[in-house]
């Protein structure tokens, strides 16, 4: 255990270095710096809007429409009396980024049910989707419009009959059902909140994965470059003992730099997220996930981090695997390349594909690539398909296993020394 | 004399070519045993199996009178290997490195000063006692030493645990005259306080000063073993360079 804990203390040593501190704090800086500036952007997006109005027709219809745009917090610099070539050209150099033209005769046109046309100039200045939110909420505010002079106009020729049943004679209601659960809401909905809710998961495998798996290579690789794993193998130690320590060190490390990288983009992330709550985009959602029995208790938290941990684990028994292959740090970096393509081959396809809908032999490739099963975790909690759950954990922990025992063999045969993988070069034997 | 290595027969094969195609010899407990030879003749195949780590293809060693292959953490207790061309950790200070090296075959504190002691007197001390160009330098990164004194701080810690066998391939290696020469040195003084030292060189003038005993070796075979008095003597050469070519007759 002493020798143990001695090569351990060396391995975390050598991973966290000035570095790898630096770059960790450097993304927390960077990443809320980005939250901060998005955060400000939004907030001027959702808050009050400069629009420039041409107001051709002067009536108390159009007075109105700019009445209605004010209290949907938009400031109105008024651009009556001018042309509407110089009209444009205002914007243009000012602050604001629309310019709304209402032609002449709008309000009469409403009267005899004849539209005219309105205009809207959106200035672009950048391509960001908040930019462009000013003209999205002027047509909203158009369509409201609408909706009331329609309604009044329906009301008034029709009384007695609601507007609303003629506009829309044939009225609908979604329900979802899951399982032996029903609630009012649309499929569409539920598949977006499952989607924002599983969004997570492939993010932190790919983070912990990439890192871990980086630095397992790296810390054999370099020991092959640095000429020192001879003597390393040389000394009274177990080879399980080298191989579990390398695992352990990385492990830790990487779990934690991915914790770090986490948190520095949940404050890159809080500067939209947020202003998009407090807006109530997600209103309503949380109570549809709930009646459909779609949130994860307890256990279900303790299944995806078993999940989790154990893809964690296959990762680093493989990466350790792949660093006997590599002839020096710079092969290395080729190396993570095979665990790269594993996890995203699975979470490529759960974005675009239902896993557990497709052809069989796809869907036994798929369950094969072990990384495969931490992102069916989620899904299989939801429609309580335990089979799947405990099957994926089970072969997660075989296929460990498995690497382990190997990765075990090669570091006390002769394969550690002759094993070699090279790119571009031909193989040769060992001297 | 008691032998602490015994190798009979001693085959190795990378899957189509043969290294080694069954040597035998001894070495004997307080001697210096010295392989011979020239490049890819298989000096550094022979140490890495007597080091466990590469296994025989055929053949028999015993390590102090047990089986070397079935007890490779036996072995690794009482032996230390010095690679041809080893680093060290390059981000350690020196200091640090010896005492990471002696953790794993201390058993006690004490013990463990006591071996990075004397790794320091064997890195920081020249045979005249004055102090080499290491001792003000243990404190700062392996990574910024000369090829010299990664050396010497690696030959202190393959000699500071007192092993029972030294097994050190081409130690010196790619040094210069003065470097050689203390490595050298070292290796003579503390052959004298009981260890054994198992060495290969292609250098072979430098081999007739330090080994008590040489096994001449060549494309996987030995050609002859013997002090290098007696080898000189049967060949009627000047030196082990000329009782080499006379071997290869």
């Amino acid at each position: 255990m002493k020798r143990f804990a001695n090569l351990l203390r060396k391995e975390i040593k050598e991973l966290v270095t000035k570095q790898l501190i630096i770059s960790l704090a450097f993304t927390v800086i960077l990443f809320n710096f980005i939250g901060q500036v998005s955060k400000k952007e939004v907030q001027k997006a959702v808050g009050v809007q400069t629009i420039s109005a041409l107001d051709q027709d002067g009536s108390p219809a159009s007075r109105a429409l700019l009445t209605g745009l004010e209290s949907a917090r938009f400031k109105i610099l008024d651009q009556s009396g001018k042309s509407k070539e110089l009209a444009v050209e205002t914007p243009r150099a000012g602050e604001s980024k629309l310019l709304l033209v209402i032609p002449e005769g709008f309000g009469s046109s409403l009267e005899s049910l004849e539209p005219k046309t309105m205009e809207t100039y959106s200035f672009m200045r950048t391509f960001s989707l908040i930019g462009a939110r000013g003209q999205v909420v002027v047509q909203s505010v158009i369509s409201a419009l609408n909706e009331s002079l329609s309604n009044n106009f329906l009301a008034e020729k029709l009384p007695g009959i609601d507007p609303q049943s003629l506009k829309k004679p044939i009225k609908s209601k979604d329900f979802v059902v899951v399982q032996d659960r029903m609630a009012e809401g649309s499929a569409n909905m539920v598949a977006g909140l499952i989607s924002q809710q599983s969004l997570l998961i492939p993010v932190v495998l790919m983070m912990i994965v990439m890192y871990s798996s980086q630095m397992v290579i790296s810390a054999v690789a370099m020991e092959k470059q640095n000429k020192t794993l001879e003597t390393l193998l040389t000394v009274p130690i177990k080879r399980t003992s080298i191989i579990t320590a390398k695992m352990l060190a990385a492990g830790l490390v990487g779990l934690i730099s991915a914790g770090v990288y986490m948190f520095a983009f949940k404050g890159f992330m809080g500067g939209i997220g947020e202003e998009a709550a407090r807006a109530g985009a997600l209103a309503g959602g949380e109570s549809l996930m709930r009646q459909l029995g779609l949130y994860f208790d307890t256990t279900g938290y303790v299944v995806l981090g078993l999940s989790l941990f154990l893809a964690i684990l296959v990762a680093l028994a493989m990466a350790m695997i792949l660093g006997v292959l590599a002839e020096d740090f710079r092969s290395a970096q080729n190396m993570i390349m095979p665990l790269m393509f594993m996890v995203m081959v699975p979470y490529f396809l759960s974005l675009f594909a239902d896993i557990n809908a497709v052809a069989l032999p796809v869907k036994l490739f798929i369950l094969a690539i072990p990384f495969s099963h931490p992102f069916l975790v989620s899904q299989n909690l939801y429609l309580g398909n335990w089979t799947m759950i405990f099957g994926g954990l089970a072969y997660m922990f075989v296929v460990f296993v498995v690497l382990v025992v190997f990765a075990a063999r090669v570091f006390s045969s002769d394969k550690i020394l002759t094993m070699k993988l090279r790119f571009g070069k031909k193989k040769s034997a060992a001297a | 004399m008691t032998h602490v290595l015994t190798v009979r027969g001693l085959k190795k094969s990378y899957g189509q070519k043969t290294a080694l195609f069954g040597i035998d010899f001894d070495v004997r407990a307080g001697e210096v045993f010295a392989l011979i030879g020239p490049n890819g003749a298989g000096k550094t195949t022979t140490l890495r199996i007597i080091a466990t780590l590469l296994t025989a293809t055929e053949g028999e060693i015993r390590f102090l009178d047990r089986d070397h292959r079935k007890e490779p953490d036996f072995v690794r207790e009482k032996i230390s290997y010095l690679p041809d061309e080893a680093g060290a950790y390059k981000d350690m200070k020196g200091l640090d490195y010896l005492r990471f090296m002696a953790n794993f075959y201390a058993r006690t504190p004490d013990e463990e000063k006591e071996f990075v002691d004397r790794a320091v007197s064997i890195a920081a001390r020249r045979e005249s006692g004055e102090p080499s160009e290491l001792a003000d330098r243990l404190g700062t990164k392996v990574g910024t030493y000369s090829k010299g004194m990664t050396r010497k701080l690696l030959l202190a810690r393959a000699l500071m645990t007192r092993p029972t066998l030294a097994i050190l391939d081409e130690p010196t290696s790619g040094l210069d005259v003065i470097n050689a020469l203390e490595v050298r040195e070292i290796v003579r003084r503390y052959v004298k306080e009981g260890t054994s030292v198992l060495l290969s060189s292609h250098n072979m003038l430098e081999i007739e000063f330090l080994s008590d005993r040489v096994a001449l070796i060549d494309e996987g075979r030995i050609l002859d073993s013997g002090t290098p008095a007696e080898l000189k003597a049967k060949h009627s050469a000047q030196n082990l360079e000329e009782v080499f070519r006379s071997s290869l007759r």
